[in-house]
């Protein structure tokens, strides 16, 4: 069974966000950039299936600039097969990423797609169910639990007050929650054997899929800085300020 | 007991409220993190002032009253120890930012100023405090200084001392002496700077320090490497910083990841298993990822590695170094007995396994767990508690391992103390590591600076 697993380059987990000075965007300029968390528990998902024999192939696709080639390399490292990068430039919005993964879908014809729940950038949580409305395909998000086998697939789902499964005929689409797995490192001999495995790129217009955005970002401001704190002599002071000055008692 | 009149001079320069004396405090305040000594300060002082610091010190003098500099007592060598009634001083509330200048890319704090606030700091003026250790988030500045603290980026950034460029000192006797006043040149004689930095608390209370700050380095890879034999780490070594500048080489046995894992559920690095991993930090930009996967082909052609996994982003490079980072905090569940030597890097291969024979043959029941700052030839002894042996027994066996493991120490010209200091634990063996004739000079050197001998008696020598 072939599985396509979706990743994205964005802002690493850990980087401290920061509003370019003119307000137009975030500051990516001498920035790390990572694989997507959600989406390398994606790839991390699809190589255990693989391991376990029930899938024979796994292509990572990424949406992006040429840079998003190091992100389908260390997709390639965990374990996928081949990768293919459909090169786009500018603010990419869910749809496009959408029609984007739909046309290499129509030419993969993978039993199963599996991408990140959101991506940590934009946090739109649209792709994964925008990709099964174009596809026509059953979609199960937030998974938790994924087993698969050749008549279908059983999701577990983390929902308000508890969980919930769905069993999916294939094709199907599935997005993956934190606690579905945790990734491996990527290992140095597989980062080794990676840098010989294929790496198609391709772009949106040969797929003949328009990325123009729909939306218009008119300002990126980072939030309001929050006010020192005070030290009070004593609980009447307290009392006072939280009467008079803070108005909440 | 203090006498009576010297502590209500005490309350009357601090104030009342700074002078605790609750069992609570005395417990507290009276130790570091070693646990062979039981706390018996006679009370603690909290000065909030550089001069409130010096008139303590000369009422000590007054009084005859024994003072112990406290910092962050993140200490392993019982330096910071209180146990005979001592007056204990806190530097705990000289903890501000004095002066920032971004042109002299330095910054003057006081000395209770916490190791990961002034590395916070730096980080928001684009700057970087590159001595780091497990302990940052408690260990204090002055601390820092006195012990010379070492770390995990010796290798490339050196030690405390390289990062000092001035000090604002009380002396035992009283004097207040500013010390090189912040300049990176000062051939003026004797660097009275440099005595006080590894001193202990034994010339005087360190106040403040100029601390010098260094470019943050860009985009840091971590890579963990399994290797087969402890003197293929020295080749993997050679190796390495023959071609790239690293920032850290560290190494760990399998015994110690074992230990980790099991106690923070941190995953493996990767399946396989080594007797010994070496983690390696450096710059990723340019071309030195490919260097350093080039220089990994050739570790693994030549059979001296057999596995590797580098970082991908931030939090896995974070949770790599936890494997590394987290060993002491893990260990400490089994009692450990904790030995911290250095030896020249080329020496290192023979002097683990004459120290492994040692402990193999004289104490069989025993685990030795190692791990290190290895690039700088630093080496951290662990001996497990076997289950089945009271502690005092242990501790009582371990005591003379130490005998034995200085004297080989000695015959390496190695170290006794490489960045913990020596204080109380390692006092006996101090002779293994400087002549008759150095100590004697220390000796004569402390007499000048605190003639009544008030400062952490009983620390470095008797």
């Amino acid at each position: 069974m072939k599985v396509l697993v979706a990743v994205k380059r964005v802002v690493d987990y850990n980087v401290k966000v920061r509003a370019k000075a003119d307000g137009s965007d975030v500051e990516l300029n001498n920035v790390k950039m990572s694989i997507n968390p959600f989406c390398e528990i994606a790839v991390e998902e699809a190589v255990r299936l693989k391991e376990k024999g029930v899938v024979t192939e796994i292509v990572a696709v990424s949406i992006g600039a040429t840079q998003s080639q190091e992100q389908i390399r260390t997709a390639l490292a965990l374990g996928a097969d081949r990768g293919i990068l459909v090169e786009a430039e500018g603010r990419l919005e869910p749809l496009a990423i959408a029609k984007c993964l739909k046309a290499v879908v129509d030419k993969e014809q993978p039993q199963l797609v599996l991408l990140g729940k959101q991506a940590i950038d934009g946090d739109n949580n649209q792709t994964g169910q925008m990709l099964a409305a174009l596809m026509g395909a059953g979609q199960a998000t937030f998974a938790s639990e994924l087993t698969l086998d050749a008549d279908g697939a059983k999701v577990t789902r983390e929902v308000d007050g508890g969980l919930q499964t769905l069993a999916l005929t294939l094709p199907a689409v599935v997005t993956t929650d934190l606690r579905l797995n945790e990734p491996r490192y990527a290992s140095l001999p597989n980062i080794m054997k990676a840098k010989k495995k294929p790496l198609d790129v391709t772009n949106a217009a040969e797929l003949g899929v328009d990325i123009a955005p729909r939306t218009e970002q008119l300002a990126v401001e980072p939030p309001a800085e929050r006010a020192a704190g005070i030290k009070v002599a004593d609980v009447g002071e307290l009392l006072d300020k939280l009467k008079n000055e803070a108005k909440v008692i | 007991m203090l006498p009576a009149p010297f502590i209500a001079a005490v309350q009357q320069l601090i104030g009342a409220k700074r002078l605790l004396a609750e069992a609570a405090d005395l417990q507290r305040y009276g130790v570091d993190r070693t646990t062979i000594w039981q706390p018996a300060p006679s009370a603690i002082a909290l000065p909030g002032s550089v001069e409130e610091v010096q008139q303590l010190v000369l009422l000590a003098n007054q009084y005859d009253v024994a003072v112990v500099p406290s910092g962050g007592r993140t200490g392993l060598s019982g330096g910071a120890v209180a146990k005979n009634g001592e007056l204990v001083i806190a530097l705990d509330r000289l903890n501000e930012v004095i002066e920032f200048n971004p042109i002299d890319r330095s910054v003057t704090v006081g000395a209770g100023m916490v190791t990961e606030a002034l590395q916070n700091f730096a980080e928001q003026h684009g700057l970087y405090y590159p001595v780091d250790f497990a302990s940052a988030g408690s260990s204090q500045i002055g601390g820092n200084i006195a012990t010379n603290a070492g770390g995990i980026k010796v290798i490339r950034y050196g030690m405390t001392r390289d990062w000092v460029l001035g000090l604002k000192v009380v002396t035992g006797a009283g004097e207040l002496l500013e010390l090189n006043r912040g300049l990176l040149k000062n051939n003026t004689g004797y660097d009275l700077r440099h005595l006080f930095i590894g001193s202990e608390g034994t010339l005087g209370l360190i106040c403040e320090a100029t601390i010098k700050l260094a470019r943050p380095p860009v985009d840091l890879a971590v890579l963990v490497l399994g290797v087969n034999d402890f003197p293929s780490i020295m080749t993997v070594l050679e190796k390495y910083t023959a071609a790239m500048d690293l920032t850290a080489f560290e190494f760990f046995s399998e015994a110690a990841l074992c230990r980790v894992t099991e106690h923070t559920g941190l995953a493996r690095p990767f399946e396989s298993q080594a007797p010994f991993y070496a983690l390696l930090e450096f710059e990723q930009g340019g071309d030195q990822l490919d260097t350093a996967m080039a220089l990994f082909e050739q570790c693994l052609e030549a059979e001296l590695v057999s596995d590797g996994v580098v970082s991908q982003s931030l939090s896995q490079a974070a949770n790599l170094w936890k494997l590394r980072e987290d060993i002491s905090e893990t260990l400490w569940h089994y009692k450990p007995y904790k030995n911290d030597i250095s030896v020249k890097v080329s020496k290192m291969p023979d002097f683990i396994l004459e120290v492994d024979a040692l402990v193999a043959e004289r104490y069989p029941s025993f685990e030795v767990v190692w791990y290190g700052h290895i690039g700088d030839g630093n080496l951290h002894l662990n001996i497990l508690k076997p289950a089945e042996l009271a502690l005092e027994q242990f501790v009582a066996q371990c005591s003379s391992v130490s005998s034995e493991v200085s004297e080989l120490v000695e015959r390496y010209q190695g170290s006794i103390s490489a960045e913990h200091g020596v204080g109380l634990l390692k006092k006996p063996y101090l002779k293994h590591s400087k002549s008759s004739e150095e100590i004697a000079l220390m000796r004569a050197i402390r007499r000048s600076f605190d003639p009544k001998g008030i400062l952490n008696p009983g620390k470095l020598f008797d």
